[in-house]
């Protein structure tokens, strides 16, 4: 899970364009979009995108994609529980 | 306030600021990348931006950087009027890159800058200007310079004009002419 | 100085001239359907395609001849200007496609290509105006047109924009847009025409400066381009939105006409129709919004069943009558960049 959530991070940063950010400096339990990283809605497609060029993970809408996005962490949980690749 | 020369030209190699050569030591797409660091630096919103909004939006921050206080405060008198003659060629380029039938995923990120006048939203965004902001596709900057006089004849509430002429078809191959122009 | 609209014409789906797009408009037809297998993509979409496989630049042409053999205008004289609205042209090249238009006619003024996002249609109108007013020219032509490629569909796919139904613009169960193809040329000139015609008054364009693909939630931009043309209106007879039926766009400009004081005001939504038809949809919404004033008629909004916006507005799923001689109409838009644009229209005789 660590190693995951530690991948997931570098793909986060490398996919949204988080210059100068490293793993370090994403908090794993706080919330990724509002405060904090300042990401917006197109940075909520963008990882969609992520999710399904890396893992296999489709979404048919944004919403769902919401409720996953809560934190790197949430994230990570379900990718393990859903990804196909 | 109109005759000093406000115009900044952003080219590969160099960067001139009123007729002022820049020292710079990047070329390319990271000399916008140095110009930002060393000019800006609190702006991250500029990394998600492609070639064509960096050069846009580094050339403007600048030319605007000598209004000082005043520049953050909404303008609702000043327009953005862009133009080149290449659209978003290199983006369109790059998204393309993305719907690729054996690598099929379309980027949301990038298509969003597959439309020219993306650029003048960004400039619009930074500095609170919410007056007019367009962006033609011209033949020459001889044919922008005219329509934005024109423009700032015809349109009452608007008192000057960011007035740029930017192309970017790689990134290394661009070339950015951006003046501020008041109504004589 | 007036400057009015001499001539027209419109080729979409549904139509091969104007007036056989505003006859299949008062049928309630659309050409919007769901395909599975068109371009190959993976998702199915809903889109209003010609049947017809032409180019841009030959839709252009087309339209641009057909408005032309309505009027006496000599594209070749100095006095002529092309006015051009599109978002992705031919294949993504939009200064070539303009100097093909432009050979074709054999104009020899450059041609402007307004590139404004799906605002284009009505910022070219807004140009076509800046350039007679000043003397540029005495006639504008300005046409509008896209047409639909894997490269825009993958796109607003990818933004979660499209519905996979027929789009419902101001609807509650609203859930995204539908794409299509269409071409429209307006032709404006300094002559006032020795009949009823239509007189373009006013124009603005307002940048929201807040975000590139979100809409306003306080609608500044596209408020603050209503705000600008009101003073110059007389009596307004219908507002032309841009209702693309995504939840933001139509949200944003029920707030927008709301903040104008505006919400009696009879709504026209086409998008139901046509789908959002992006260089075009300016222009043909315009034209369309015109011929249905003109036979005293506001336009069913395609879709639209049940009001879903916080400020409801006047709209309606039925054609209706105006129960007076037409005046005013208002043609409002909005786009990616975070750019508005609206242009106040009037209907005079002398």
């Amino acid at each position: 899970m660590e190693e995951l959530i530690k991948t997931l991070k570098q793909q986060i940063i490398e996919a949204l364009n988080l210059e100068g950010l490293t793993v370090d400096d994403i908090d794993t339990d706080a919330p990724l979009f509002g405060e904090g990283l300042g990401l917006d809605s197109i940075d909520a497609l963008e990882l969609i995108v992520l999710l399904d060029k890396h893992y296999g993970i489709k979404f048919t809408d944004a919403k769902t994609g919401k409720a996953v996005f809560q934190s790197v962490r949430a994230i990570a949980e379900y990718v393990q529980a859903h990804r196909t690749k | 306030m109109n005759e000093n020369q406000q115009d900044i030209i952003i080219t590969p190699q160099q960067v001139l600021l009123n007729g002022q050569s820049l020292p710079t030591t990047e070329t390319g797409e990271a000399l916008l990348t140095e110009l930002y660091k060393r000019f800006v630096g609190d702006y991250p919103k500029f990394y998600k931006m492609d070639t064509l909004c960096r050069l846009g939006f580094i050339g403007s921050e600048l030319l605007l950087q000598a209004e000082k206080s005043e520049r953050f405060l909404v303008k609702n008198d000043r327009m953005i009027i862009f133009a080149n003659k290449s659209a978003s060629i290199k983006n369109d380029t790059d998204y393309l890159q993305t719907i690729q039938a054996d690598n099929y995923y379309p980027s949301p990120a990038l298509f969003v800058y597959t439309l020219p006048n993306i650029v003048t939203g960004e400039i619009a965004i930074r500095n609170n200007y919410r007056a007019e902001s367009s962006f033609y596709v011209l033949q020459d900057e001889q044919t922008l310079q005219k329509l934005a006089q024109t423009t700032l004849q015809s349109v009452q509430t608007a008192h000057s004009a960011l007035v740029g002429w930017v192309e970017c078809e790689s990134k290394d191959n661009f070339y950015a002419h951006i003046k501020i122009v008041w109504k004589n | 100085m007036g400057i009015y609209c001499v001539a027209h014409h419109i080729c979409s789906p549904i139509g091969a001239t104007s007036q056989a797009n505003f006859e299949a408009i008062m049928d309630g037809k659309s050409a919007l359907r769901l395909h599975s297998d068109r371009f190959e993509l993976v998702e199915p979409f809903c889109v209003s395609l010609f049947d017809e496989p032409k180019s841009f630049t030959q839709w252009c042409i087309l339209s641009i001849e057909q408005a032309l053999q309505q009027t006496q205008i000599d594209p070749t004289s100095q006095r002529v200007i092309f006015v051009i609205s599109t978002t992705k042209g031919d294949n993504l090249q939009l200064s070539e496609p303009a100097m093909q238009i432009q050979a074709h006619f054999r104009n020899p003024n450059l041609p402007i290509v307004v590139s404004n996002a799906c605002t284009s249609g009505v910022c070219a109108q807004i140009t076509a105006m800046r350039l007679i007013e000043s003397g540029a020219c005495d006639t504008a032509i300005v046409v509008g047109c896209d047409v639909q490629t894997p490269f825009i569909v993958s796109g607003f796919q990818a933004l979660k924009a499209l519905s996979q139904q027929l789009c419902k613009p101001f609807d509650k169960q609203r859930d995204g847009l539908n794409l299509g193809e269409a071409v429209a040329t307006m032709i404006y000139t300094n002559q006032k025409p020795d009949k009823l015609c239509w007189q373009l008054v006013a124009g603005s364009i307002c940048n929201d400066a807040n975000h590139i693909s979100a809409p306003s939630r306080t609608a500044e931009g596209s408020f603050r381009c209503l705000q600008e043309i009101l003073p110059y209106a007389e009596q307004i007879d219908m507002i032309s939105t841009h209702g693309t039926g995504t939840l933001y766009n139509d949200a944003m400009e029920a707030v927008a006409i709301h903040r104008a004081g505006l919400d009696e005001v009879p709504i026209g939504a086409l998008k139901g129709f046509y789908g959002h038809t992006m260089g075009a949809a300016g222009v043909l919404e315009t034209i369309i919004s015109m011929l249905c004033l003109e036979h005293k008629i506001i336009p069913a909004a395609r879709g639209y069943e049940e009001n879903g916006v916080e400020y409801p507005l006047n709209l309606s799923p039925k054609n209706r009558d105006l129960d007076h001689e037409p005046h005013d109409l208002i043609k409002m838009l909005s786009g990616f960049g975070g750019v508005n644009a609206a242009i106040l229209l009037r209907y005079v005789n002398e």
